[in-house]
């Protein structure tokens, strides 16, 4: 087998070559090549079964703050000691003398060491030398001097007298430091050893070798949905409108034969601007029309005031009925789309602010079969074959179905949009003559669907390394 | 949409035996009643509000054995005269809640799941068509303890009784204040010093409506015989409620008394069915069907109505608790129901229509465009948002603020007025990714102004250690000049809170500023968590590229 070397591993090959063990750093100072070319050699070549990487750590150690003071100074049982050379003296002198350091600890270290007594008098307790070879330098003092020629390696004192004293010193607060290090070291396998580096061809590059990921800058990938169902609506012939996100409660609600004390429309469910109300309604006619349908219909005190109150608009209905008032069109198929509101908890399949998508056919001869079809063909257009259709209930429309598609992932049926023909009881009122066919939903969950999400709210959280990532399941 | 919950074998004996247990699943769901869960015997449907029939089980199995065709047409009601059962309505009532009506229900049996059932419905009842007990709400009671005539009239809020589920006696004002229901209904009868009871010959409380009934009534399952009584503010609505409960509770079979019902307006309640003559053409044209008459007659009597064919008109008989039944287009649906939606069958029309997008909707697509291209990613945000994104994290003055009533989330209280905020938030929360950062988003924003102006921004950052003013200047002037061929300035701003000073401009296109350029100041970066040099801009779209 022939390989196709990168110049890095190449030269690494080289030095292991001539010296079989070396740390990444021996080999980045003979190649001198940058720390970080060697650690990338290295991995390529890790890779490719040709050099072998064994981790070891290193424990080194060297002097603290308190063991820098000891170095200058003494150790504070060492300086206790040269206190009271010339004769004992009490606590209180000892503890203004030795200002700073760890007096308790200098008398322990002391006692221990079999260098002082204490004696209590009337005046206090007196400290008085004991051992007159105490001023000896003994082990700790060693180690301490040898630490402060350079840094040592505590394996070297194994089974040597030094040994206990080091261990008392460095469990000693601040006196040693100990330093971990993790060296690479790297040798060639077997195949590595035998490679011939004067035969390779050096033109080649390794052209199976892993490249690393690059990020394209992207549409997001709900707006792609939206994008995508957008162009499926102009496909099949119908028009975009649009309308504003704030709505007076009259087109919301009244104008859609939602009565007033209707529980949908408490606080609930609705977003209400605070103290907003609408300054231009709709026509006196359209107004006077609304208002009379309610009083028929429902048997109440219909309130213009109640109209008036904005809110942040819970579906995109309010837009197609006030074009469809205002337009009057006897022949039209148009379609809204963006976002909707909703006052209720954040969940995984909930979300305060989503898209919604209505599509609406007029038509003097059209029928229900027909809205069926055309909703079974925007089904297709975005990859959903398998729809069936049950009735539901939704307050403006009569009769009102609701699709369900198959998903095969998931393997059970989904339901997708509402549909239904507007009541007589909102399109007369506004001089809507002729059969309103509207059909639609919430576009989250179609995006749910083609991204192989479970949590709708991933779609608003802007994480960077699924935008990066995510990609369509169907 | 509301859940009940049925058993099924007990739903496949009120159905009858011709239905099995596979028969009836398949059947909900073209009720209109979806299936939310099925576990053994079990099955939890979702019903309409509009259909508080079916939040019994004897209501569904009247509509299962209409569409499975064991059995058809209308429920007659039988409520015979006899018996001096009667209640008078005093005129006080008629300021606080004027009208009462009622049934006498005899010779039935309440199981335990027939009593869940029936206080399900008038949870339903009371909700929905009641509006929470305001337009119209139920009580049921024990009929043994009672002695009638009954009177409905009006008492002070001293009044003394022992009320539902308790043992000792309480006044009015007590329940108003110390109970669950007294606190949720108790404004239904605001400030009024009189409130409305019923009361029997003996002088004995039934009932203090619409909040709660005597312990003297408490229905159990050894209860026999019912009085059902509704009071409302409007007469139709009570009459609409009580012909459900008595509909409901012919299924459960018992039988019925007239409860006469008189004074201050009132009168005794009328169940007769009413009728809808309606041509046979349109029906078809609606449905795209082209189905007989008497193929029509047989749909309406599956779901459960009746009809007769009157020449090329066909006479509709509605029961009086199908009142969600307004005209017409709701007997189409009655005929496709009937019909089965199962049967109906996808159709294509074969007019032409040619498909338009938005031209807003266009110019913003090709700013995705153009800003993709230009290494940027979209983000999106809610622009429902809070104070503390807006204003608090951004240092900006917080005095035109546009906030929602009762937000059930602290995160979206606040309508945003800029875009920007948001994008910063997205830099905060992707600290631990890789840099450069580039992120924009076109939308929304707000403004207060008669009473809201709603216009379409765009903005964008880009976050990295080498990033500096003219990287973002360079991106606002070759977008504006790619895309729309608009020329722009930017001309020194000495202040701007989102930004560094000496390091920020107003743009400038046609001699009116249209947003802002420049790199984010530190504390605000700092209060997001930063730790890079970001700059962005934002722009007012509408005005400049569309209306």
């Amino acid at each position: 087998m022939s390989h196709v070397l990168h110049d890095i591993e190449k030269q690494i090959i080289q030095v292991l070559q001539s010296d079989p063990n070396l740390t990444e750093e021996k080999i980045s100072q003979e190649t001198k090549l940058s720390m970080d070319q060697i650690r990338r050699g290295v991995e390529w070549l890790r890779q490719k079964k040709l050099a072998d990487v064994s981790e070891s750590i290193n424990i080194s150690l060297s002097l603290g703050k308190n063991g820098l003071e000891a170095l200058k100074n003494g150790l504070p049982e060492r300086r206790l000691v040269t206190l009271i050379q010339d004769g004992p003296k009490t606590f209180d002198e000892i503890r203004s003398s030795l200002h700073g350091l760890d007096f308790n600890a200098a008398i322990a270290h002391a006692k221990k060491n079999h260098w002082i007594s204490i004696e209590k008098t009337d005046t206090g307790s007196k400290i008085s030398l004991k051992d007159s070879d105490a001023d000896v330098p003994n082990d700790s003092d060693l180690i301490i001097s040898k630490l402060g020629e350079g840094t040592i390696i505590p394996a070297e004192f194994d089974n040597t007298p030094l040994a206990e004293p080091l261990k008392s010193l460095m469990e000693r607060p601040d006196f040693i430091i100990t330093h971990e290090e993790k060296t690479k070291t790297v040798s060639l396998s077997e195949t590595g050893k035998k490679i011939d580096l004067g035969k390779l061809d050096s033109g080649a590059i390794d052209v199976e070798a892993d490249v690393p990921h690059v990020h394209a800058a992207r549409i997001h990938p709900l707006k792609d949905t939206i994008n995508e169902i957008r162009d499926t609506f102009v496909h099949l012939g119908f028009t975009e409108i649009t309308g504003d996100l704030s709505q007076s409660s009259f087109w919301n609600f009244d104008a859609l034969f939602t009565p007033q004390d209707h529980p949908a429309r408490e606080l609930q469910d609705t977003f209400y601007l605070q103290g907003l109300n609408a300054k231009q309604l709709a026509t006196p006619t359209q107004i006077k029309n609304v208002s009379s349908a309610h009083k028929k219909g429902w048997r109440y005190y219909w309130d213009i005031q109640e109209a008036k109150k904005m809110v942040l608009r819970t579906h995109t209905t309010c837009v197609t009925i006030k074009h469809l008032a205002d337009k009057k069109p006897d022949e039209a198929r148009i379609f809204s789309l963006g976002r909707v509101f909703r006052n209720e908890k954040v969940s995984y399949k909930h979300l305060v602010e989503f898209n919604q998508v209505e599509g609406v056919v007029v038509g003097k001869h059209i029928t229900l079969r027909d809205l069926m079809g055309i909703q079974k063909e925007f089904y297709r257009k975005i990859g959903l074959t398998k729809v069936k259709f049950w009735p539901t209930f939704f307050p403006y429309t009569e009769p009102s179905l609701q699709s369900m598609v198959y998903n095969e992932k998931l393997g059970k049926w989904i339901e997708l949009f509402g549909m239904g023909i507007f009541r007589p009881e909102v399109t007369k009122p506004l001089g809507i003559t002729k059969p309103v066919l509207a059909w639609g939903g919430g576009i989250e969950r179609i995006a749910m669907l083609k991204f192989g999400l479970d949590d709708v709210r991933e779609f608003y959280n802007n994480n960077l390394s699924w935008l990066r990532t995510a990609s369509k399941c169907q | 949409m509301p859940v009940i919950e049925l058993s099924i074998s007990r739903l496949q004996k009120l159905v009858g035996k011709k239905a099995n247990k596979k028969q009836i699943l398949d059947s909900l769901p073209f009720l209109g009643l979806d299936i939310e869960s099925l576990e053994g015997n079990t099955v939890r449907v979702e019903y309409s509000p509009n259909r508080p029939d079916y939040s019994t089980d004897f209501g569904i199995a009247l509509g299962l054995q209409g569409i499975l065709g064991i059995s058809k047409g209308i429920l007659r009601l039988d409520i015979k005269k006899q018996g001096n059962y009667e209640i008078k309505v005093d005129s006080s009532t008629s300021k606080i809640r004027p009208f009462v009506t009622g049934i006498i229900a005899r010779n039935g049996l309440l199981d335990n799941e027939s009593v869940k059932q029936l206080i399900n419905m008038q949870e339903d009842l009371h909700f929905g068509l009641g509006r929470k007990r305001k337009k119209s709400s139920i009580g049921i009671h024990d009929l043994d303890n009672i002695s009638f005539p009954l009177k409905y009239t009006t008492t002070s809020r001293e009044h003394r009784f022992v009320p539902l589920n308790s043992t000792k006696e309480s006044s009015i004002s007590e329940i108003l204040r110390d109970s669950e229901v007294g606190r949720d209904y108790g404004s239904i009868l605001g400030q009024s010093a009189k409130v409305p009871l019923i009361t029997d010959i003996k002088g004995q409380t039934i009932s203090f409506p619409p909040i709660i009934n005597a312990a003297l009534t408490t229905v159990t399952t050894k209860t026999k015989n019912l009085l059902v009584e509704v009071t409302g503010i409007d007469k139709q609505s009570a009459e609409d409620m009580l012909s459900v409960v008595v509909t409901i509770l012919q299924g459960a079979g018992f039988q019925f008394s007239q409860l006469k019902v008189s004074g201050s307006k009132n009168s005794t309640p009328n169940f007769a069915p009413r009728s809808i003559v309606f041509d046979a053409d349109p029906v078809n044209k609606i449905l795209g069907l082209n189905i007989s008459g008497s193929m029509l007659v047989s749909c309406l009597k599956k779901s459960r109505l009746d009809a007769v064919m009157k020449g090329k008109k066909i006479q509709c008989t509605i029961p009086r608790y199908r009142f969600d039944i307004f005209g017409g287009m709701d007997i189409v649906e009655e005929v496709a129901l009937g019909y089965g939606i199962n049967n109906l069958k996808p159709a294509w029309p074969a007019s032409v229509h040619i498909g338009e997008k938005n031209m807003t909707s266009e110019k913003l697509d090709s700013i995705s465009r153009l800003m993709t291209g230009f290494g940027f990613m979209e983000t999106l945000n809610s622009t429902l948002t809070s104070n503390q994104t807006l204003y608090e994290m951004t240092n900006r003055n917080a005095s035109q603020i546009i906030s929602v009533t009762s937000s059930k989330s602290q995160e979206h209280t606040i309508l945003r007025d800029s875009i920007l905020p948001g994008l910063l938030e997205n830099l905060s929360k992707n600290i631990h990714e890789t840099y450069p950062q580039k992120f924009f988003e076109s939308g929304t924003v707000f403004s207060t102004g008669s009473p809201i102006k709603e216009t379409a921004s765009l903005a964008c950052v880009t976050a990295s250690e080498e990033t500096h003013f003219s990287e973002m200047k360079a991106i606002l002037q070759s977008l504006l000049r790619i895309g729309f061929n608009i020329k722009c300035e930017t001309k020194t701003l000495s202040k701007h809170a989102l930004f560094s000073q000496g390091r920020v401009a107003e743009i400038i296109i046609n001699g009116k500023i249209v947003g802002h350029i420049g790199e984010l100041d530190s504390k605000v970066l700092e209060n997001f968590r930063i730790r890079t040099r970001v700059v962005g801009f934002e722009i007012k779209l509408s005005g400049l590229i569309f209306d």
